[in-house]
C-alpha cells in the first residue's frame, strides 16, 4: 500500500513537471515531429551513461546474450520471449483501460487467460485464434492523456527513455498485478530485461557497426518506435526528402 | 452527376493502374535483389559491383543525399563540395546495403500492399529470414522514366530519418561544414 502511494505521488509530480513546461521543438505524440531536434538538455550526461551502458553490455550482458542465443534452440528462445510478454498482458489490460481502449483491454486479458492456461504463456495460442497482441504501456497512456515527453534520458543499464516514459515505467513497476504478487520480483525484472536485450541483439550489433554517432542513432530509433505506437498513420507521416532530378 | 461518376471512376482506375505498375516494378527489382543477396558464388568485388548497379538503378540517391543535409547547407556549399559529398554518400549507401545483405542470407520478400500519399508510393512488404521476419516499407517515387526508392523503413525505423538525425548532429557540431561531414562518412 505504501509503495502504491509513493508511485501515485511520483506520477503526480512528473505530470506536473511535464505539463508545466512547454516544449516547442518536440512533442512525440503529434505528427510532423522533427526527429533531429529532439529535446535533449541532458546530452552530456546521457552520452556518458550510454558509454557506461555499452561498457557493461560489452563485458557482461552481451556475452551472456550471445551464449544464450547460441545454445538455446529457436523454439526455446521464442517460448521464453512469449512467457515474458504474456506476463505483461495484465498491465497492458490496465493501460488500455485508462486509454479508453476497452476492446483492446478485453483482448489483452483474454490473451493472458488463454495463453496462461494452455502453456503458462510460452506459446501464443491466442494469436492463432485471432486475438493479436497489442503493445502498450503507461508511457503511452500518459502521452495519450496529453503529457508531453519531456527531456530525453538514458537510464543506467536500462537504456533510452524520456521523462514521461520513465515515469510510466515507475508506475508500472508498482502497480503491475503480476510482479506485485511474485515473491522475488527482482529476478523477474532481470529476466524480463535480459529477454528484451536478446530481442534487440541484432539491431544493437548493427548500431555498433553502421553508425557515425550511435548516441544520435539510438535516440532517433527510440523516438521513431514510440511515435509508431502513438500515431495512426505513422509510416505515411514520416518525413521524406525533397525530390531532386536524378 | 453522370460526369462526376465518370471522373471518379477514371481517377480510381488510374490509381489502380499506377499501383499495379509499381507492384510489378517492385516484384521484379526485389527478386533481382534477392538473387544477388542469395548468390554467394562470385568474388567479393563482383558481388559488390552487383549491389552498386542495383543501388544506382533503384535509389533516388541525389534526393536522399541532399535531403539529409537540408536546403541551407546545399545553398552555401560549392558545386565541387556537393558533387564530392554525393560521391561519398553513394559509396556509403552501397556499403550499407552490401553489409546488411551479407549479414542476412536465404531471405524472401513478400509484397503485402501498396498505398499512395502525395505522389509517393508506400509499398508494404515482409522480409523473412531463417529465424525471423520483419515488416519492410519502401517509399518510392515515379520519376517519369522509372521508379526510385527514397526511403526504406524496417519495422518502424526509417533509414532517412535516422541518418538525417546523425548527419545533422555532425553538421551542427562542425558549424555546417560539409567537408567535416564527408570526412565522418568516410570514417564509417
Amino acid at each position: 500500500m505504501k509503495n502504491h502511494f509513493k508511485a501515485i505521488l511520483l506520477i503526480i509530480f512528473l505530470s506536473f513537471f511535464q505539463i508545466s513546461k512547454s516544449y516547442s521543438i518536440e512533442d512525440a505524440s503529434v505528427s510532423g515531429v522533427s526527429y533531429d531536434q529532439i529535446y535533449d538538455p541532458l546530452e552530456p550526461i546521457n552520452r556518458a551513461v550510454l558509454n557506461f551502458n555499452f561498457f557493461i553490455d560489452d563485458i557482461a550482458i552481451r556475452p551472456i546474450v550471445k551464449t544464450y542465443k547460441f545454445i538455446a534452440p529457436e523454439p526455446v528462445e521464442k517460448g521464453v520471449s512469449n512467457f515474458f510478454s504474456n506476463l505483461k498482458e495484465p498491465i497492458r489490460t490496465v493501460s488500455f483501460l485508462f486509454q479508453g481502449e476497452f476492446y483492446k483491454s478485453f483482448n489483452s486479458i483474454g490473451r493472458f487467460t488463454i495463453n496462461t492456461f494452455t502453456s503458462l504463456g510460452t506459446f501464443d495460442l491466442a494469436s492463432r485464434v485471432g486475438m493479436e497482441k497489442n503493445e502498450t504501456d503507461f508511457g503511452i497512456t500518459l502521452a495519450k492523456g496529453g503529457v508531453s515527453s519531456g527531456p530525453y534520458i538514458v537510464i543506467p543499464i536500462i537504456g533510452p527513455s524520456n521523462l514521461r516514459d520513465f515515469g510510466g515505467d515507475v508506475v508500472e513497476y508498482f502497480v503491475d498485478p503480476i510482479s506485485n504478487n511474485v515473491a522475488n520480483r527482482e529476478y523477474l525484472a532481470i529476466g524480463s530485461g535480459l529477454n528484451e536485450r536478446v530481442e534487440i541483439d541484432e539491431q544493437l550489433d548493427k548500431v555498433r557497426e553502421a553508425s557515425s554517432d550511435r548516441y544520435e542513432m539510438i535516440k532517433s530509433i527510440y523516438y521513431q518506435n514510440r511515435n509508431a505506437q502513438l500515431e495512426e498513420e505513422y509510416i505515411q507521416n514520416l518525413p521524406v526528402p525533397k525530390i531532386y532530378i536524378e | 452527376m453522370k460526369y462526376l461518376t465518370i471522373l471518379v471512376s477514371f481517377i480510381f482506375s488510374f490509381s489502380i493502374l499506377q499501383a499495379s505498375e509499381v507492384s510489378e516494378w517492385f516484384e521484379k527489382e526485389s527478386n533481382q535483389f534477392l538473387e544477388i543477396m542469395n548468390n554467394n558464388e562470385g568474388t567479393e568485388s563482383e558481388n559488390y559491383e552487383k549491389y552498386k548497379s542495383f543501388v544506382n538503378k533503384n535509389f533516388a540517391i541525389k534526393s536522399i543525399a541532399y535531403g539529409l543535409i537540408g536546403e541551407n547547407i546545399i545553398k552555401k556549399s560549392k558545386d565541387h563540395e556537393l558533387s564530392l559529398y554525393l560521391e561519398v554518400f553513394t559509396d556509403y549507401l552501397i556499403k550499407t546495403i552490401y553489409k546488411l545483405a551479407n549479414s542476412n542470407s536465404s531471405s524472401t520478400i513478400k509484397l503485402k500492399d501498396v498505398d499512395i500519399k502525395d505522389d509517393i508510393y508506400i509499398i508494404r512488404s515482409e522480409i523473412s529470414f531463417k529465424k525471423s521476419s520483419a515488416n519492410l516499407y519502401w517509399k518510392v517515387i515515379n520519376t517519369g522514366s522509372s521508379y526510385k526508392i527514397i526511403d526504406v523503413i524496417v519495422e518502424n525505423t526509417s533509414y532517412f530519418v535516422t541518418k538525417k538525425s546523425e548527419f545533422n548532429k555532425i553538421l551542427r557540431k562542425n558549424r555546417g561544414s560539409l567537408e567535416s561531414l564527408i570526412i565522418q562518412i568516410r570514417k564509417i
